[in-house]
């Protein structure tokens, strides 16, 4: 209870606001904005994903696209050729994500800062290939087409509202995750490691053991994320889901929020995603605009903000508190 | 005959990363931008690449330095991954530019040399393929000597073997770094020149040779010059055999796969030093 206690109490504006902000998707007018704001959750949800590993131990992963890609394969295939629901899909996608990520964790997590990058980047390429070769298996570069038949057990439904609640769902399960593992042991020790490895070791602190647990609870829920994307939009293929541009997003999200903070993400995504989506529909006329505007963005806020708007946001919540008093 | 540009590419990113110890993600944008340099003068001045070589290196050495006075030289002292993600940025930001400024499409330079042939006694060879791979293993070399013979050469050795002793004998450590970074730049962009006529330009035709050069140079020894070199030509060679065997597909597997495993079993590289 103590915990739960100070998962809560340490981040409460913020769990007021990532509360609230179910209600929005209710209010807005069409079913354009609240596909931004289904696509905001999600984006929140798969960036703290992402930041559950590699923000709290500072090693990038730029290959965990790989692991949605994994989840969005698992539970279509399944469903598609056993009929098997996306949500029971959606756990086998976990367990196989976790198994990959067992797999390359055990083999690349020891490696230094610039290779273990490097080598997450090689595994989401050597499954990208494997995604586009295997035809019979993944339908190859054309990708897979889910047919869409609404209904509870099929994680498919008419309108926007249910897509919004379930995203939403989502992005607080994993909230909750990393708000738990910021006052955990395990969080500890990953931000021990993140700032000195070996002064951490020499205290005790079993460094596989806490980065591989780290990762796998990283990549199972960047999986489910996969699955709950891919139930969205009902198409997938290997070059879009697991491109190098999805890890990035990820990364651009966290980052700008703050990364190695439970609520960084959320933050990111909730300013970046509807700014973005909103700027690539203004900006349409020109290709490669918003892009443009992004990276620019992101390249302000790493050299002038490299703690990201979070913490800018907390000051000013704190001050805002203590004028009501 | 791939392998003489991969070992160029590669031979300017084991040269930023050594010297000023930055892992640049955005060096497969530079190549890019040198092809569409090369492409524009073509298609404005009608000059064919190997005319515009001057011109062109010109343009990339002021793109890299002030690229690196703007944004890198603000970074130096950062944590590692802080600079990752700034190099990360810059390349999405670059391809971008060229997206807006050139489009989508597949831009191709065809000069009447595209197909010409040279024959060489036993073996004929592509004309442009050979001049690449002359050209490209010459400048690698010639980088190799300025390193061994020349006084900034041997600081920038100085200093990527220990920046801050070689600072206390005297280096002036941010010319060094601008410099490295300028001449990587400058390589790169010869090779996306020399690439120019066999390959078309597109925006996102950095990423695909950026990582292979990152597979190379960690196959060298991620800071060796010579080791990207001969790197360089590896993946040349086990590229075109994958392709032949195993077919197109698995080309990039098979060199991803080689790349876990220089990984895993020597994280030095294959000609790295120990650490």
């Amino acid at each position: 209870m103590k915990s739960l206690n100070l998962i809560f109490r340490r981040n409460l504006v913020m769990w007021i606001i990532a509360a609230a902000s179910l209600a929005v998707p209710f209010f807005l007018p069409n079913r354009y904005f609240q596909d931004i704001a289904i696509m905001t959750f999600l984006w929140a949800g798969l960036s703290a994903s992402w930041n559950l590993y590699s923000g709290y131990s500072k090693r990038l992963s730029i290959g965990h696209a790989a692991f949605m890609g994994i989840g969005a394969y698992s539970s279509s295939l399944l469903y598609l050729n056993f009929g098997i629901s996306p949500w029971l899909g959606m756990l086998v996608g976990g367990v196989i994500a976790a198994g990959a990520a067992l797999l390359i964790g055990g083999t690349t997590l020891r490696l230094k800062g610039t290779f273990f990058v490097l080598s997450t980047i090689a595994f989401a390429e050597i499954l990208k290939v494997f995604a586009t070769t295997s035809r019979n298996l993944t339908g190859g570069a054309l990708g897979v087409m889910v047919p869409f038949k609404p209904g509870l057990q099929n994680m498919m439904w008419d309108g926007k509202i249910p897509y919004s609640v379930l995203m939403w769902a989502y992005m607080i399960v994993v909230l909750f995750l990393c708000a738990w593992l910021e006052q955990s042991k395990l969080g500890f020790q990953l931000v021990a490691l993140g700032e000195n490895q070996e002064a951490a070791e020499n205290l005790g602190v079993n460094s596989t053991k806490s980065m591989l647990s780290a990762f796998v609870i990283s990549a199972v829920l960047t999986s489910f994320g996969g699955t709950l994307f891919v139930q969205y939009i009902l198409f997938i293929e290997p070059s879009s889901v697991m491109s190098m541009s999805h890890s990035v997003q990820f990364i651009l999200l966290a980052i700008a929020g703050g990364m190695g903070t439970a609520f960084g993400p959320m933050v990111g995504s909730f300013i970046l995603t509807p700014v973005s989506t909103l700027l690539r529909g203004y900006l349409s006329g020109v290709n490669g605009l918003h892009g443009l505007v992004l990276g620019l963005v992101l390249i302000a806020v790493i050299l002038f903000r490299p703690d990201g708007i979070l913490p800018q946001l907390k000051i000013f919540f704190r001050r805002l508190l203590k004028k009501g008093k | 005959m791939s392998g003489g540009i991969y070992a160029l590419i590669s031979v300017g990113l084991a040269l930023i990363f050594g010297v000023v110890g930055l892992v640049n993600f955005a060096h497969g944008e530079f190549l890019m931008l040198a092809m569409y340099i090369a492409y524009w003068i073509y298609n404005k001045g009608g000059l064919d690449p190997y005319q515009s070589l001057p011109v062109n290196l010109i343009v990339m050495a002021v793109i890299g330095f002030l690229i690196f006075k703007l944004i890198m030289e603000r970074v130096l002292d950062s944590d590692h991954s802080i600079q990752m993600l700034l190099t990360l940025a810059l390349s999405m930001v670059l391809q971008n530019v060229a997206l807006i400024l050139w489009k989508a499409d597949y831009r191709s330079i065809r000069i009447p040399m595209t197909n010409s042939s040279t024959n060489m006694g036993f073996l004929t060879l592509n004309t442009p393929r050979l001049l690449a791979f002359v050209i490209a293993i010459g400048a690698s070399v010639l980088l190799y000597l300025y390193l061994q013979k020349t006084f900034t050469g041997a600081a920038m050795r100085a200093i990527s073997q220990n920046g801050k002793a070689a600072q206390l004998m005297g280096i002036n450590i941010k010319k060094t770094y601008m410099l490295a970074f300028v001449i990587g730049t400058v390589l790169v962009g010869l090779a996306g020149l020399l690439l120019s006529p066999i390959y078309p330009a597109f925006p996102l035709v950095g990423a695909n040779f950026s990582t292979l050069a990152f597979i190379v140079v960690v196959l060298g020894g991620l800071s060796s010059v010579p080791g990207a070199i001969i790197g360089g030509l590896v993946i040349g060679v086990i590229e075109s055999f994958a392709g032949y065997f195993a077919g197109a597909a698995y080309q990039q597997a098979a060199y991803f796969l080689l790349f876990i495993l220089v990984l895993v079993f020597k994280p030095n590289g294959l000609f790295g030093k120990k650490a």
